[in-house]
């Protein structure tokens, strides 16, 4: 019963403290204004890591004078402390978040919440907790400590490191027209830098997905679907199928089209030009009412008009642009130490190259399939490594807790 | 293969599920409880790998097809959780709760076509979802066993009980944990950085830190069970904004790449 209270009371004075952490998160938002992350860079955020570790250690050695740092290595200050944590982050959540290149911070800055002091102060306080139960579990050290060290610790590492790292992340992007070189890129506020690295586009290639057919309401334009069936995939083997209540049959699918305008009507043709469009000769009869119409759906390209077959009053037949499927850029890229490499890079697959990583990170949309540049994306991120090791001790300490699960507190029987 | 003849596998695994479940409350022999649970299982498992391949991508991208993986996953973290513990109810639960995502996915099917953004073309992709998915189906449990120890059961709930729940609930945050991880180092590769604080990943993070609030009260205050309990199904109830919530939440409309269609 009595330990029972004392854990009570630990509980609630940690509630207040971080009470009092909000407090005073608020005082510093009012006073200083939100935090300014770009100032914290090299080498600021190295000297505050190796102050926080000190001040942890510290704290560390003389735990036993102080009742404080004891009461930081106990579960009532975990759980309080966790509790100001998931607060602050459900605020994050239920609030819109303005982008940060926009300047107001909303009332009280809680739309800006990374920069908004109090949700700091509460995360730092949370890993303050986290170091000092990493100390205590790491000496003396114990194997049977380890999923407990990797779990803590992990978090730790990859919070701090993320943090205080993030203000020497670089993240620009370069436009790239094919066949032309390039070594400065635009950062996120549109200003130019260069880059350590030149790229020369040699080619850029796009694989889409079939073209598709599908039925819009002529007065919305939004696309009509029942149930079962929303658009018809024209995919190689398809040569009929079904919309709403319309049997469709498509005679002939050019992925490389004109259209030639005859006397009264449209023709396709094909075309292999830049501006080539999709287009199809589609019969569509209602299944109802019998009514045929037929002509041709194209999707259009940034040269050519979309065509769309009219079939009553309220829809019409129309192909909407294609999907892409897979993208990539050819390049080849000169470094400043003299190293000259040929890569492919395309979503998903960055190219890893002194300590920046490129991206394929997008196209002329316009151009679509036509795109004659290619749009990279730079990312330096030097703390990365350390986020990792913080990650990969995650991983391992949940591995360690799925094993071992339910196994203690057996042998304890 | 298409969705079309999903009913034929859907109704075909719910029956074996069901045999199993029977046959576990009534304690029956194991071997017949493990049959009936793993022809199920296959039966299903079978539907999910032809549309796989019919699809010519992981079935992991609408909300129908999370749907289908957690009807899949609720049976197996039932059997599995059997196989360890023997609660002879799991699986009457997974098979209900399982049932019940079918029936949503029967009668409220949603459009499946071939395309997958190229984004999602990654071999993080089926891990990280399936992961998750297999955590979400045993925080379901830990869901119920706490809605039954808080309401349904009459007597003082007893420690042994206390105990189910923590198991379940370390397991799937295991789960989680490796889910969520999964997911940063995807995104480092196809989107630049492993956290941005998309609403998804706040959600995540939500959800993760709560499971992890009931953990360590459970260690610090053991003998306190009304609490805990009601903090797990605060949690499930964040797991649920996380998953599909999001997709509503005036705050992150808009503003996450993590929306299904």
């Amino acid at each position: 019963m009595l330990i029972q209270a004392i854990k009570s009371r630990n509980l609630v004075f940690g509630l207040l403290f971080g009470a009092g952490i909000v407090l005073i998160g608020l005082f510093l938002q009012l006073t200083v204004g939100a935090i300014e992350w770009t100032c914290i860079t090299y080498p600021i955020n190295i000297c505050l890591v190796i102050f926080f570790l000190i001040l942890l250690v510290i704290g560390y050695i003389f735990r036993a004078r102080i009742r404080f740092v004891r009461w930081m290595g106990q579960y009532p200050a975990a759980i309080s402390a966790l509790a100001w944590v998931i607060f602050l982050t459900l605020i994050l959540g239920l609030t819109k978040q303005i982008p940060e290149d926009q300047s107001e911070n909303g009332i009280w800055g809680i739309s800006s919440m990374l920069s908004f002091w109090p949700f700091f102060l509460v995360y730092c306080w949370l890993a303050s907790i986290l170091g000092m139960v990493v100390l205590s579990h790491l000496f003396p050290f114990r194997w049977r400590h380890l999923p407990f060290i990797f779990n803590h610790l992990g978090l730790f590492v990859a919070m701090v490191s993320a943090t205080l790292g993030n203000a020497d992340v670089k993240q620009l992007t370069m436009n790239v027209h094919v066949g032309q070189s390039e070594w400065r890129g635009l950062d996120k506020d549109g200003i130019v830098h260069d880059l350590p690295l030149k790229i020369c586009l040699k080619k850029f290639s796009i694989d889409e997905y079939p073209p598709k057919l599908t039925i819009v309401s002529n007065k919305t334009g939004k696309v009509l679907f029942d149930k079962k069936s929303q658009n018809l995939s024209l995919e190689k083997s398809v040569t009929q199928g079904a919309l709403l209540q319309w049997e469709i049959q498509v005679s002939n699918v050019i992925l490389n089209a004109a259209p030639v305008e005859l006397a009264d009507s449209i023709n396709y043709i094909k075309w292999f030009s830049s501006g080539a469009t999709n287009a199809a000769y589609v019969k569509a009869t209602n299944s109802f009412t019998k009514v045929h119409k037929e002509g041709w759906v194209s999707s259009g390209s940034f040269l050519f008009p979309y065509q769309a077959l009219l079939l009553d009053s309220v829809s019409s037949i129309v192909m909407p642009g294609r999907e892409p499927k897979r993208y990539s850029s050819e390049i080849e890229l000169f470094t400043q130490s003299g190293k000259k490499v040929n890569a492919e890079i395309e979503v998903n697959k960055p190219l890893k190259i002194d300590g920046w990583k490129i991206y394929q990170y997008g196209y002329d949309e316009e151009k679509g399939r036509w795109s004659d540049s290619s749009i990279f994306q730079f990312v330096y991120d030097p703390w990365l490594p350390v986020v990792y090791a913080g990650i990969y001790m995650m991983m391992a300490g949940a591995v360690c807790m799925f094993a071992i699960s339910g196994k203690r507190k057996e042998e304890r029987k | 293969m298409s969705w079309d003849s999903f009913i034929y596998f859907a109704l075909s695994s719910v029956a074996f599920f069901i045999l199993g479940a029977f046959f576990a409350w009534k304690g029956r022999k194991s071997w017949i409880i493990y049959t009936s649970t793993l022809i199920g299982l296959f039966i299903l498992g079978g539907f999910i790998v032809n549309i796989w391949i019919s699809f010519e991508r992981p079935p992991l991208r609408t909300m129908g097809e999370t749907r289908l993986w957690y009807s899949f996953f609720l049976p197996l973290a039932g059997i599995i959780t059997y196989v360890r513990w023997k609660y002879k109810w799991i699986l009457c639960f997974s098979t209900l709760l399982s049932f019940v995502f079918i029936c949503v996915n029967l009668f409220k099917p949603e459009i499946h076509n071939k395309t997958l953004m190229p984004a999602l073309q990654s071999p993080w992709f089926p891990p990280h979802v399936i992961v998750y998915m297999f955590a979400y189906a045993i925080l379901g449990a830990a869901t119920v066993l706490s809605i039954y120890l808080l309401w349904i059961k009459k007597k003082e709930i007893q420690e042994k009980e206390m105990e189910m729940c923590d198991n379940l609930v370390s397991v799937g945050l295991a789960f989680m944990t490796l889910g969520m991880l999964f997911g940063a180092l995807w995104a480092k590769e196809a989107w630049g950085h492993y956290w941005t604080w998309d609403p998804k990943e706040t959600w995540a993070a939500i959800t993760w830190f709560s499971y992890l609030f009931y953990i360590h009260y459970r260690k610090g205050f053991p003998s306190n069970r009304q609490i805990p309990l009601y903090f797990l199904l605060i949690s499930f109830v964040f797991l649920q904004i996380c998953w599909w919530g999001i997709n509503y939440l005036p705050a992150a409309i808009g503003s996450s790449i993590h929306t299904y269609n």
